[in-house]
């Protein structure tokens, strides 16, 4: 490392520390005993130190359930979303069609429709048409999102060569087959980065399932340790710890698959 | 976003050889089912949602019964209610924030990410992306912690370094809306940096050379090589900061309540504390279709301005 360089590293570790600053106090939180959290000063090695916290959460509260529901939600919705956005963004790609520069650009517009516009008529529908069970409206309504078509097809139009459709219909494939069998496995990466972000947005969603979901056995994650808080008397203690326990597998997830993701991600808006 | 977003994307390969056949147009119903499920979902969960919406802002209903019609009652109530515009007001200031703070300091500190031969590259993106792939409960309850006027962290740092740190953070209708900046600060910089990063790894290396033969210095050679470069990935993420800071809810929400005072209140919380805890659906409606109308335009503004979606290549 040159001297030259040393004020651009001091600037990207300051910065490092301010971005997971928030994130290592709140896992330092987790693990003191509640009188302690306020202590003052500040201490950042819990003393004493409690797994306390954890425990009473895991044993008191339905956490395990609040987390099935939070990830099979999520699970379902990702896999049937990527499907989806697969599916248009191939049409959009790689075909030419009446009317599809006006449907493009109607799918594009939608970007800009901001969510609490069809917030309440959205709630009103689903629960008058007895459609507002959490397992279908948590899912069904948000699986084709038009950032990800839109992703899909930047990627599919740089990604897959004409030749390859073209030879696979001259031995006689059907549009579908080609679609399963040779357009979805040259995916194989975008598809990952689409999967991940889109089981974060579902995973982290608040204020939708905040809307919809009454009965308290249908609670997701950020549902429940948002009424914990409100009933324990805005207490920390215990929702610090399901906090940390629900954000680890997000991180994890990001973590592991973060190449792809943010590559995936800006494809669609650098190139094309 | 680039320019060809909304461009066909068949015709830049059309002037190719034998590969061109695909892309004759073809009477065929497969695009039509290929992009069918989206559509099925976009009118059934979009469409009809704000048809819906547009139609109940004309009426009163408490969520029981059936809706009286009121015609543009609710529009003339939103047009005094106080409440409302410091929504808006707050919303603006929100807005103002991602666009003119977030962006920029996004663009920033890609551009020191992209410096040549930087070491862990990897390790610094990764780090500042973390924040948004967090649950937002975890980010109210953090800063909650750390905002606290007695015993919050924030305050015990600027003690130690200053040796004065009473900010009323959270309970200060100022310092509220500070708090709430900085926490949008904290969760989209490292997301847009992502993209700017990207954009940038992307400028032609002999750009840079050009302008470093031509003695360009630093300023110079960002104004006349990078900042041009870059306009597609800046639109992107204009509109994209702009469209989210403008539906705004968790942050405020989790942190603040809208409060003290409603000097963090947003348009988004307007419209669910009318609904929902006011069983006042026509009104809340109502001031959804103005929040809809102005992001709507604005962003359709914007894309023509910085040339989103335009079919030029």
């Amino acid at each position: 490392m040159t001297r030259a360089r040393l004020p651009l590293y001091a600037f990207l570790v300051l910065l490092f520390v301010g971005f997971l600053a928030p994130l290592v106090w709140a896992l330092s939180g987790s693990f003191k005993p509640r009188g302690e959290i306020f202590g003052y000063p500040p201490e950042l090695v819990p003393d004493p130190f409690t797994l306390d916290n954890y425990r009473t959460l895991l044993t008191e509260q339905p956490f395990g359930r609040w987390f099935l529901m939070s990830t099979v939600v999520a699970v379902v919705a990702t896999t049937v979303s990527v499907f989806v956005c697969a599916l248009a963004g191939y049409g959009f790609a790689k075909f030419r069609f009446a009317g599809r520069r006006l449907l493009f650009n109607v799918m594009f517009s939608s970007l800009s429709i901001p969510f609490a516009v069809i917030l309440v008529p959205l709630f009103v529908i689903l629960v008058k048409t007895g459609l507002g069970s959490p397992w279908f409206a948590l899912i069904v309504p948000w699986v084709a999102p038009a950032f990800g078509i839109f992703m899909m097809q930047q990627y599919i139009v740089q990604s897959i060569p004409d030749s390859v459709l073209e030879a696979a219909r001259i031995d006689g494939a059907s549009e579908f087959g080609i679609f399963r069998t040779i357009v979805l496995p040259l995916l194989r990466p975008s598809l990952g980065a689409l999967a991940v972000w889109q089981f974060l947005q579902s995973y982290n969603s608040f204020l939708w399932p905040l809307v919809l979901v009454s009965d308290s056995s249908q609670y997701t994650l950020p549902l429940g340790l948002q009424t914990l808080f409100v009933s324990e008397q805005r207490q920390y203690d215990l929702v610090l710890a399901g906090a940390v326990l629900a954000v680890l597998p997000a991180v994890a997830l990001f973590v592991v698959l973060r190449k792809q993701l943010l590559e995936g991600l800006s494809t669609g808006a650098v190139k094309g | 976003m680039t320019t060809t977003a909304t461009a066909p994307p068949g015709i830049t390969h059309e002037h190719g050889g034998t590969g061109s056949t695909a892309h004759r147009p073809r009477k065929s119903w497969a695009p039509y089912l290929f992009i069918s499920p989206f559509y099925l979902l976009y009118v059934l969960f979009m469409l009809v949602p704000v048809g819906v919406s547009l139609w109940l802002s004309l009426t009163e209903w408490v969520g029981l019964g059936t809706p009286r019609w009121v015609g543009l009652r609710n529009y003339r109530l939103l047009a005094t209610d106080i409440s409302f515009h410091r929504a808006l007001g707050n919303t603006a200031v929100f807005v103002l924030v991602a666009v003119c703070v977030v962006v920029p300091l996004a663009l920033f500190i890609a551009q020191a990410l992209n410096t040549r031969g930087l070491r862990v590259r990897d390790l610094w993106r990764t780090a500042y992306f973390v924040p948004i792939v967090v649950s937002p409960i975890l980010v109210a309850l953090v800063f909650g912690l750390i905002f606290d006027r007695q015993f919050g962290l924030a305050n015990a740092v600027l003690r130690a370094l200053f040796g004065t740190g009473g900010v009323d953070w959270l309970g200060d209708p100022g310092w509220a809306r500070v708090s709430i900046a900085l926490v949008m600060l904290w969760r989209w910089t490292g997301y847009l940096t992502v993209f700017f990063l990207a954009g940038l790894q992307n400028v032609p290396r002999e750009l840079y050379e050009a302008a470093a033969l031509d003695g360009a210095g630093r300023l110079r050679t960002f104004t006349t090589v990078t900042l041009p470069a870059l306009k597609p990935v800046t639109a992107f993420v204009v509109v994209t900061s702009f469209i989210g800071a403008a539906q705004i809810f968790e942050e405020p929400y989790l942190l603040t309540g809208g409060g003290p005072a409603e000097s963090t209140l947003s348009v988004t919380m307007f419209i669910y504390r009318a609904a929902f805890q006011r069983q006042q659906f026509g009104y809340a409606a109502a001031a959804a279709v103005v929040l809809f109308v102005l992001v709507f335009g604005l962003s359709r503004l914007f894309n023509r301005l910085l040339g989103i979606g335009r079919a030029t290549s």
